[in-house]
């Protein structure tokens, strides 16, 4: 068996452990796919350093961690607050340490179009439309650590289809609160926007402070043509969270992603955003920021492929470091064979705040079509103090000079945001996060 | 979707017709042709023998023996690196011969082989009064041994030491000692570490403080013999206040099996040393269809150890069928100074991986880094790069661009820039861009009466400039034809 080949660590023994608690769902190929990428997840362990992709994120120390399975009777019934976010009015629904809450979700009067449902009723109610995004043979190469583990181990989960043509006015609250300290959950999310769809959704990660779990959320976007998807990924995760996500959108023919990602929390966070352009004239925009301090790890993978003529993308992505953090950026733009007509463009900025933090960033471009523009840069450095005498000049004390400066580098990434309310809610949230501390200090 | 498509129909037709363009991009390598003459090898195959072998032929001190030994045993521990975007077939280490030389017992320019001083005619080397009219001394590589070096008089005055490395370990083994292996160890990589075991020759120049090389010193290397595999290592140390500028270039003739080339190259830059270390490369690419041509694995390394001190490499990379390449520059002096420029060009199926490292130590260290990719045909073209700010580089500043032209559907352009910076005060800044010949640019020279292949040459050139400026001028203006050559036709 393959599982003898298993590094066993205590991170992977204790998956192995929980493994057998965890229920079946009763429909065979969903269980056959569970148990394969167990399998495989035991055959292989997690990702080394020498692993390209993870070159720059150490899981020495995770893998000598074990993660106790979720306590469900607790998570099914802990009262919790559940956050409130400005701008964001819609339909919700709440996971507790990766566990469904009817009782805190809002789930009625859903506007024409939209259905939500958890991972369990959609199985329950018909099984088929999930096979694809389920079945482990479709997407996971081999050594694909998470993939594997989230595949095998989550029993719960969002699932969002928009009807053809539906438009969403009000955007979608999808809530994670972590409350178990040393467990591990694992949620999937699988969207399907309909041809012509609107849609907002928001993902949002919270701890209560000084939850160390493990989360991991692997979501599948699938946009039909001429849809539109703004998701929103707002993580504020407790200081001592280990967080590690996918999102994987698949874009139609003329329809438009935009993601506007902000990572605020967590100890070890990884963030895989990818996105396929398969129709033709397709686009995905991405904008984020990260705001590190103390000892924080905040790994972002984008990469974006351009499959279908005259597809476009642009990312603009914005970082900083301070105290011991950080901070890791991987920006990816392949442009295949074909794919005439493409333009891609890339931006990434970082701020070097502390003499121990550290920000490694990779910008890449992959291109196989020639009638193609593709541009991406990258910067890490400081504050210009050209721009930090202006202000002083003006009597702005240097402290505050400082705090504008970042929060106007970091907002860059938060300006095309169009729901207003929550732009300056996640500005509001970036001030009391930003190593330079508040504005009005 | 239509209406698109036309355009690019409309765009593209004109060259597709164009049979005068399929014969130009057919076009034969020029430097094709195998000079016939005796050489001494050592049978395919490496083993602990063939180094103590090879090292007895070049009669070398014990220590060296020891050194290629260890290299070879540390080797054989080693995976061969996958990590970069070539598609190679494996390699078979047994069926190379690790050792070729001209017939020995030459003592002067005259007892040369007339073929292969030939060789050099055609290639346009500047031996002889050649040599002298064009002001370069030259240490000429064939095959393995050097066979001829000459203007030593005029740098002895100098007190520079230009020679080949076989000769430079037997005269100057303290210096070579010194310095072998302080920049590129044994072990930094299989390539290297193969290199280490078996290198055949290569040059050595030493520039003692205070001296101004009187010249700009320059090999040829030319791969020949059948199966022989090219190990060449390189050490140039230049000691406090002095200046050197070294040109290496390179053409092979025509064969089918891939040719193994794996070299290493180390700079030694003292306090407030200069070195500018240009190439242009035009070994046998291989056919169109990606038969035979030569492997080129190369660790090319260059150490600031002095403060103030500058490595500049330039490099016109238009050859081989697969290139492995990234001159880097370790700047552990403070202020010391790090460039590269790089204009590489993959036609046919040629690939190329290549691109630099800049590691900044020292304070106030500053690195530039201009790279330029071409790829047309089916060719494969990767920039990778590593700018890394250590702790201590209080100040340190880099600015790279990446610049890719694609001319072609089929061929690709890819950059995989590394930025690691752990110092709050440095700044560190990237550009890449990705584009084709433009069909405004074109259209403009078409309309003024310039023709589609001066035109492409034109802003091909163009496109290069930045890099061309920085070699010196004999090597200039090779490497602007080289590109002409190589691309004439190759309009997308």
């Amino acid at each position: 068996m393959s599982e003898t080949q298993a590094i066993r660590t205590p991170f992977v023994q204790a998956v192995l452990d929980s493994s057998g608690t965890a229920d079946t769902s009763g429909i065979a190929w969903v269980d056959a796919a569970r148990r394969d990428n167990l399998a495989s997840f035991a055959a292989t362990g997690l990702p080394e350093a020498r692993n390209e992709s993870w070159k720059y994120t150490s899981l020495r120390a995770l893998s000598q961690r074990g993660f106790a399975p979720v306590d469900l009777k607790a998570a099914r019934t802990v009262a919790v607050d559940v956050p409130v976010l400005p701008g964001v009015t819609g339909a919700r629904m709440v996971f507790v340490d990766g566990v469904f809450r009817t009782d805190l979700s809002a789930l009625e009067a859903l506007p024409a179009g939209l259905t939500l449902q958890s991972l369990p009723d959609a199985l329950a109610a018909d099984p088929e439309p999930l096979r694809f995004a389920l079945s482990a043979r479709h997407r996971h190469q081999a050594a694909d650590a998470f993939a594997h583990l989230n595949a095998a181990l989550a029993r719960d989960g969002v699932v969002v289809k928009v009807a053809a043509g539906a438009h969403v006015a009000s955007p979608v609250h999808i809530v994670f609160i972590s409350t178990q300290a040393g467990v591990a959950w694992h949620a999937r999310a699988v969207v399907d926007v309909g041809q012509g769809a609107h849609v907002t959704l928001v993902e949002h990660h919270v701890g209560l402070s000084d939850v160390a779990s493990l989360g991991t959320l692997f979501a599948d976007y699938t946009l039909r043509d001429e849809a539109v998807l703004d998701l929103v990924l707002v993580q504020d995760a407790s200081a001592s969270a280990t967080l590690i996500r996918r999102s994987h959108a698949r874009v139609g023919a003329r329809a438009v992603g935009t993601v506007h990602a902000v990572e605020l929390g967590g100890a070890l966070v990884r963030h895989e955003l990818m996105a396929e352009l398969v129709g033709e004239a397709g686009r995905f925009d991405s904008r984020g920021v990260f705001a590190l301090k103390a000892r924080q790890h905040v790994d972002t993978q984008m990469e974006v492929r351009h499959q279908a003529r005259d597809t476009a993308s642009d990312a603009l992505w914005r970082g900083v470091a301070d105290g011991r953090s950080r901070g890791v950026f991987r920006g990816a733009i392949v442009v295949a064979e074909g794919a005439d007509g493409s333009d891609a463009a890339l931006s990434n900025k970082n701020l070097l705040l502390s003499a121990q933090a550290e920000i490694d960033t990779k910008p890449e471009l992959e291109i196989y079509a020639d009638e193609v523009k593709a541009a991406h840069g990258a910067t890490i450095g400081q504050l210009d103090e050209r721009s930090l005498f202006y202000l002083r000049s003006r009597g702005i004390p240097l402290t505050q000079a400082r705090s504008l400066l970042t929060l106007a580098f970091c907002r860059a990434a938060l300006s095309s945001l169009p729901n207003e309310a929550l732009r300056e809610h996640l500005g509001d949230l970036l001030v009391a996060h930003l190593p330079t501390g508040p504005v009005d200090a | 979707m239509n209406e698109s498509e036309n355009m690019t129909r409309e765009v593209a037709a004109p060259v597709r017709d164009n049979a005068e363009v399929e014969a130009a991009l057919n076009r034969r390598y020029e430097a094709g042709f195998v000079t016939d003459i005796e050489s001494t090898s050592l049978p395919p195959g490496l083993n602990e023998d063939t180094v103590r072998q090879l090292s007895a032929i070049k009669q070398e001190p014990e220590w060296m023996t020891e050194w290629r030994l260890a290299a070879y045993r540390h080797w054989l521990t080693m995976p061969e690196p996958d990590w970069a975007k070539l598609e190679i077939a494996p390699i078979d280490y047994q069926s190379v011969s690790y050792y070729s030389a001209p017939k020995a017992g030459l003592k002067s320019l005259d007892e040369v082989d007339p073929k292969l001083l030939e060789t050099y005619e055609k290639l346009g080397v500047p031996l002889h009064e050649r040599a002298k009219l064009a002001g370069v001394a030259v240490d000429a590589v064939f095959d393995s041994v050097s066979v001829g070096t000459t203007f030593r008089k005029e740098l002895a005055e100098a007190g520079v030491i230009f020679c080949s490395m076989s000769e430079a370990i037997r005269e100057h083994g303290e210096l070579v000692r010194q310095y072998l292996g302080s920049v590129v160890p044994t072990a930094d990589n299989y390539f290297a570490a193969l290199n280490s075991a078996v290198f055949s020759d290569g040059s050595f120049v030493f520039i003692p403080k205070g001296v101004r090389c009187p010249m700009e010193l320059s090999t040829y290397f030319r791969i020949n013999a059948m199966n022989t595999g090219q190990f060449e290592r390189t050490l140039i140390v230049v000691e406090d206040d002095a200046y050197v500028s070294y040109l290496e270039g390179c053409t092979a003739p025509m064969r089918d099996e891939n040719q193994l080339h794996a070299a290493v190259v180390e700079l030694v830059a003292m306090e407030r040393a200069q070195i500018k270390y240009s190439t242009v490369q035009n070994w046998y690419p291989g056919d169109e269809n990606g038969v035979g041509g030569i492997y080129n694995f190369v660790t090319k390394r260059g150490d600031c150890r002095g403060a103030d001190s500058k490595i500049s490499w330039t490099q016109v990379e238009t050859g081989s069928a697969v290139t492995w390449k990234y001159p880097s520059c370790v700047l552990r002096g403070d202020r010391s100074v790090g460039e590269f420029y790089s204009v590489a060009l993959t036609h046919h199926r040629q690939q190329a991986d290549t691109g630099t490292k800049m590691i900044h130590i020292g304070k106030g260290t500053k690195s530039k880094i201009v790279s330029k990719g071409i790829s047309a045909g089916r060719g494969q073209n990767s920039y990778r790069g590593l700018v890394k700010i250590e702790k201590g580089a209080d100040g340190a500043r880099n600015y790279t661009q990446c610049d890719s032209l694609l001319i072609g559907k089929k061929c690709g352009a890819h950059t995989f820039p590394y930025m690691e910076v752990k110092n709050p005060t440095a700044i560190v800044e990237h550009e890449a861009t990705t584009s084709k010949i433009s069909d405004d640019q074109l259209f403009y020279c078409l309309s003024r009466g310039i023709g589609e292949e001066d035109a492409v040459s034109m802003i091909v050139d163009g496109f290069c400039k930045q890099v061309f400026r920085e070699l010196p001028m004999e090597f200039a203006v090779e490497a602007k034809k080289l590109l002409e050559v190589s691309l004439e036709g190759a309009v997308g």
